[in-house]
């Protein structure tokens, strides 16, 4: 066996590489049997009507496909409140074989969710979105002040999956008053929750 | 067909609309089926088991996360039916999880008396990938065939990313001592 160092593991050859991409390629490209005639009607001929439940439907219809979800800002006594929740799409390259620079190279595919506060008049001190995301601490999740806008901004990357969320205003917990679906914590404050499905997002 | 059609595909199933799914089962009826045709190694049981499948996949839609591709879930499921059937069939179904040196089915064995007639021949690298224990032959075949990622591998393997990737290596390294075996031999 000859070794060669360039860019191989320890102990593999030219022959070994030449060998695989021989391997892989008879495994891609050998013929295969096709299913019988009329597979297709066959399952379908066998399957039950689909009735979505309820809560199905709820759901498909809050993470239907829409392009980007923008809620203005809502004006409270101090500031206003606004969730904007922009659809980014994919990023994380997949496989053995992507950059090795990548942050989570073989977490789960992640999706870029936009937070923004409003507070036009700059009232805030400090802002911060707390979730189940990021195991409710604020410091891992303090929010920006863009002056121009007058908005607190922050963007995250999160996997799918539903997420509980709320604002810290200046130490202060403060339930999005956009979110349509929002559940108690037991504690007297209000969570709202976000549903990210690695396409779009939605605020429930 | 790409994702984004097969996530709306899948939302017109679950909103009512099982005429759709039709769509998914064309694109995928041949590796589901081709899949059974290696467990079973009968074509009958082979289309009951891939139909078995599809209904699977059908009656738990609702589960499956649209931001992810179709196949791997779906093949996850077919693995599983595939299992069973062994099960009940007396096999066992311990090939996909544990030592798959000894669940190399005799039908399946190539001939160890042709090896020395064997080549860098893609046929016959096909036929010793096919002779492997299933667990790394499907691995090899997600990965090769259907290009999917060692993430999808693992998912639809139900294993880790690290096992799907040892099971890969570990495939092409047996097929590959073959052939190297038949080099020394000359």
């Amino acid at each position: 066996m000859t070794n060669d160092t360039n860019g191989r593991a320890p102990g593999r050859s030219a022959r070994d590489d030449a060998l695989d991409r021989m391997i892989a390629e008879a495994v891609r490209n050998a013929p295969e049997a096709s299913p019988p005639e009329g597979f297709s009607a066959r399952v379908m001929a066998g399957l039950p009507p689909m009735r979505p439940s309820a809560w199905l439907r709820l759901r498909l219809w809050l993470t239907r496909p829409r392009s980007v979800t923008f809620t203005p800002a809502r004006v409270l006594p101090v500031l206003a409140v606004a969730v904007v929740l922009l659809a980014v799409g994919l990023f994380l390259p997949q496989g053995m074989d992507g950059p090795g620079g990548s942050a989570t190279p073989d977490g789960p595919t992640l999706s870029t969710v936009r937070f923004v506060l409003g507070d036009e008049a700059a009232t805030a001190r400090t802002v911060s979105v707390i979730g189940s995301f990021n195991d409710w601490k604020a410091v891992a999740s303090a929010m920006r002040y863009d002056s121009d806008a007058g908005v607190w901004v922050l963007e995250a990357q999160l996997p799918p999956g539903d997420h509980e969320y709320m604002f810290l205003v200046d130490g202060r917990p403060v339930a999005d008053p956009g979110a349509r679906l929002t559940r108690d914590d037991g504690f007297g404050n209000t969570n709202a929750i976000l549903i990210v499905n690695g396409r779009h997002e939605e605020t429930l | 067909m790409d994702e984004s059609r097969e996530a709306e595909i899948i939302r017109e199933v679950l909103q009512g609309d099982a005429r759709a799914f039709e769509a998914l089962v064309r694109r995928y009826q041949g590796p589901v089926y081709a899949l059974m045709l290696r467990s079973s190694g009968n074509a009958d049981t082979a289309a009951d088991l891939a139909q078995e499948a599809f209904t699977r996949a059908y009656a738990r839609l609702e589960t499956f996360s649209t931001g992810k591709r179709f196949f791997p879930w779906l093949y996850s499921l077919a693995l599983n039916v595939s299992r069973d059937w062994m099960r009940r069939d007396g096999r066992d179904f311990h090939v996909f999880m544990d030592d798959a040196s000894v669940m190399v089915r005799d039908e399946d064995r190539v001939d160890e008396r042709q090896s020395v007639d064997d080549r860098l021949d893609g046929a016959k690298a096909f036929a010793r990938v096919m002779g492997l224990a299933p667990k790394y032959r499907e691995a090899m075949i997600l990965r090769f065939r259907h290009d999917c990622s060692m993430q999808e591998v693992a998912k639809a393997l139900g294993i880790t990313i690290s096992g799907a990737k040892m099971r890969v290596s570990r495939g092409l390294e047996m097929v590959r001592s073959h052939f190297k075996e038949v080099d020394d031999d000359q």
